[in-house]
C-alpha cells in the first residue's frame, strides 16, 4: 500500500514503470465517497434556506439538440463499458475483457472526434469557454451564468482533458495488440509501454472520480432538470430564468 | 527480477497435511501464499530460482484420499496426487482409457513420472522460458511479451489464441482428458466444484496470470473420466525435440467410435498449440458419420490448422499439427 507507481526490474537490471498502482483505486473511491457525502450533508443542512425548485411547467426552451443528447449517452455508455471492462480484471473478475475494451474505446474515440468537430463548427463553442467572470460566479448569487455554469464548464473541461488522455494513451496501447485492423508488433520499448500504462491508469482513476461526481450531481434534486434536459432536450422557462441569465443565453423555444 | 539459480531451496514453511480437511483449511487460510505441492516438478525450479516466493508450501501427497484409481458409477476417478507412472501402468486405465495411459507415459522421463502427479501435470505453469526465467512479462504482471517481440525466440509457443501472452499449455495429459470428456473435481473449504476438463484451462484473453480456473484456496483433488469413451479407439502422439524429458512441440489426443470404417463420433484435442488444450470441434464435426479415408484425413488436417497464426519461429507447427491430426484420423502413424 501507499505507492502510486508500480515498478519492476527489467532484464538490464533497470527499474521500469509497469503502470499505476491499483491501490489508488480504493483511495479514489473512498475520497470521492467522502467528498460527495460531505456535499450531500451540507446541502441537506442548507435545504430549508436554498431549496426553491422552479416549476417545470409552462413554456419550454431547448437546451440540448437531439444529436447532442445522443452523443452524450453514447459517450456515457462507452465510458461505462471502458471502466467496467478495464477495472473488472483488476478486481479479479476474470473474463475476456480486452476485445470489449478496445471496441468501447474505439466508439469513445469516434464520438469524441465527432463532438470536437461539431462543437467547433456547429455549436456555440464560446458558451463553454471559461472566462474570468465565471470564476466569480460561485461567490455571487446575483451573477447568473449563460448556457453553462462555472461548475458545468469546469466539469466539461476536466472530462475533456481526462478523456483525451485516456483516448490518446489507449490508442497507443491498442496498437500493441491484435485487432482486425492490424497484427500486433510488440515493438514499443518497455519503458514507453510502462509510461503509457501509467498515464492510462492515472487518467482512468481521474475519469472514475469525475464520472461519480457527474452522476451524483445529475441525481441531485436541484439539478435534476438538467438531467431531464439531457433526455428530453428541454428545460422550462422558469428553470431557465432561475438558473441562467437570459441576456447571456437566449435559447429557442422547444418543439 | 531475472532469475538467479540457487542450489538450495529458500527458507519456507512446509505443511504436510494428512487429511483432506486440514489441507483445505490450510489452502483456505494461506490463499495464494500457500503453494500447493504435488510431485514438485513444477515447483522446485520456481522456488530455487526465487522467481516465485510463496510464504508456505502445502504438500498434498500425504493425503491418501486424493491418491489412487477407483471405479465409480460412471467411469473411473483418479486422485489428483496419483503419480503418472501409476496411471500409465494401471490395468484399468490401460484397458479402458488407453489414451490417458499413453499420454501419462509420455510425460517427461521415468524418474519424473515416478514422482510427478496427474494434478501437477494438469495445473503446472507455463513453460515459456522468458516467463520461467523471471522476466517481467505480461504473465508475470508486466506489460510485454518477450517471446512475441521482434527478436523473441518462440519456436515452442502458440499458433492459436494468443492474447498478449503466447505461452502454450505444456501438459501432455490435458489434451487426453479433454478428449475423454473428463471432469475436474475441485474442492475448497466452501465446497466442491465439478468442472469439465475443457473449461478447466483458461487462456490469456480471460486470465493472463493463471492457466486454470482454480481460485485461491481451491485444490484439484480428483479427475473423473466417464464411460462415454471407454474402450473407444484412441490415438495419442507427442512430437518433441527429444523423446524423453521434453515438452511437446505439438501433441494430439483423439478418441473415436468407429463402426464398419465409419467414424460415428470423435473428440480431438491438440496440446502445445494454444494456452489451453485446443479442442478441434470443427474437425470432429467434419468426421462424424464419414467413412474413414485418406481424403477425409487430409480434409481434417486442413480444417485443424484453420486460423493458425504462427510466430516468427514456429511456422513448422502448422504442418506438424496437420500431420498429427491426419495420423489421428487414419488411426495410425
Amino acid at each position: 500500500m501507499g505507492e502510486i507507481v508500480r515498478y519492476k526490474r527489467d532484464v538490464w537490471g533497470e527499474d521500469v514503470i509497469l503502470g499505476v498502482s491499483w491501490d489508488l483505486l480504493w483511495v479514489v473511491a473512498v475520497a470521492v465517497l467522502i467528498l460527495l457525502a460531505a456535499h450531500a450533508i451540507v446541502m441537506a443542512a442548507l435545504a430549508n434556506k436554498k431549496m426553491d425548485i422552479p416549476s417545470a411547467e409552462g413554456r419550454r426552451v431547448l437546451r440540448h439538440e437531439s444529436i447532442d443528447r445522443l452523443f452524450h449517452w453514447v459517450m456515457a455508455a462507452s465510458i461505462f463499458a471502458l471502466i467496467i471492462t478495464g477495472i473488472a480484471p483488476i478486481l479479479g473478475w476474470g473474463w475476456a475483457w480486452l476485445d470489449m475494451h478496445w471496441i468501447a474505446g474505439l466508439l469513445l474515440t469516434f464520438v469524441v472526434i465527432f463532438h470536437i468537430i461539431r462543437s467547433l463548427f456547429w455549436q456555440d463553442f464560446k458558451s463553454m469557454i471559461l472566462g474570468p467572470r465565471d470564476f466569480g460566479e460561485p461567490f455571487d448569487s446575483a451573477k447568473k451564468p449563460g448556457k453553462y455554469s462555472f461548475e458545468q464548464k469546469g466539469m466539461h473541461w476536466a472530462v475533456t482533458i481526462v478523456v483525451l488522455a485516456v483516448v490518446v494513451t489507449g490508442i497507443l496501447l491498442f496498437m500493441q495488440i491484435d485487432t482486425p485492423f492490424w497484427d500486433r508488433t510488440n515493438s514499443m520499448a518497455e519503458s514507453q509501454l510502462g509510461l503509457m500504462f501509467l498515464l492510462h491508469g492515472l487518467a482512468t482513476l481521474a475519469l472514475i472520480a469525475l464520472v461519480a461526481t457527474h452522476i451524483y450531481f445529475a441525481l441531485r434534486p436541484e439539478k435534476m432538470f438538467y438531467t431531464r434536459s439531457m433526455l428530453t432536450g428541454w428545460i422550462s422557462e422558469d428553470e431557465m430564468s432561475a438558473n441562467h441569465d437570459p441576456s447571456r443565453w437566449s435559447p429557442k423555444e422547444a418543439d | 527480477m531475472v532469475a538467479t539459480s540457487h542450489d538450495v531451496m529458500p527458507d519456507i514453511e512446509l505443511y504436510q497435511p494428512t487429511d483432506e480437511a486440514n489441507a483445505l483449511a490450510l489452502a483456505g487460510t494461506l490463499g495464494r501464499d500457500g503453494w500447493l505441492l504435488g510431485g514438485g516438478q513444477d515447483t522446485f525450479g520456481w522456488l530455487k530460482d526465487r522467481n516465485k516466493t510463496p510464504a508456505a508450501m502445502i504438500e498434498l501427497t500425504q493425503i491418501d484420499a486424493w491418491k489412487g484409481i477407483k471405479e465409480i458409477a460412471d467411469g473411473i476417478e483418479i486422485g489428483a496426487v496419483t503419480t503418472l507412472t501409476e496411471i500409465a501402468n494401471n490395468p484399468l486405465v490401460q484397458s479402458r482409457y488407453g489414451l490417458l495411459a499413453q499420454a501419462a507415459g509420455h510425460v517427461a522421463s521415468p524418474q519424473i513420472r515416478n514422482v510427478g502427479t496427474l494434478g501437477g501435470n494438469l495445473v503446472q505453469d507455463a513453460r515459456c522460458w522468458y516467463y520461467r526465467r523471471g522476466l517481467d512479462c505480461y504473465r508475470a504482471g508486466g506489460n510485454i511479451c518477450y517471446a512475441d517481440s521482434p527478436q523473441g525466440l518462440n519456436r515452442e509457443h502458440a499458433i492459436f489464441g494468443a492474447s498478449r501472452c503466447v505461452a502454450v499449455s505444456p501438459s501432455d495429459t490435458a489434451p487426453a482428458l479433454v478428449a475423454l470428456e473428463a471432469t475436474m473435481v475441485v474442492q475448497s473449504e466452501s465446497g466442491q466444484r465439478l468442472i469439465p476438463a475443457q473449461d478447466f484451462f483458461v487462456g490469456p484473453a480471460r486470465d493472463i496470470v493463471n492457466m486454470t480456473v482454480l481460485n485461491a484456496g481451491e485444490i484439484l483433488t480428483a479427475i473423473r473420466i466417464p464411460n462415454t469413451w471407454a474402450n473407444a479407439e484412441f490415438y495419442f502422439e507427442k512430437v518433441a525435440d527429444r523423446n524423453v524429458w521434453d515438452f511437446a512441440l505439438v501433441s494430439v489426443a483423439a478418441v473415436m467410435k468407429v463402426s464398419g470404417g465409419v467414424i460415428e463420433d470423435a473428440r480431438i484435442a491438440c496440446g502445445a498449440v494454444e494456452c489451453v488444450p485446443r479442442r478441434l470441434e470443427a474437425v470432429e464435426n467434419a468426421l462424424r458419420g464419414q467413412q474413414r479415408s485418406e481424403q477425409l484425413a487430409n480434409q481434417a488436417a486442413a480444417i485443424a490448422s484453420e486460423g493458425a497464426r504462427p510466430l516468427n519461429y514456429n511456422h513448422f507447427k502448422v504442418p506438424l499439427m496437420e500431420n498429427l491430426v491426419k495420423r489421428a484420423v487414419r488411426g495410425q502413424a
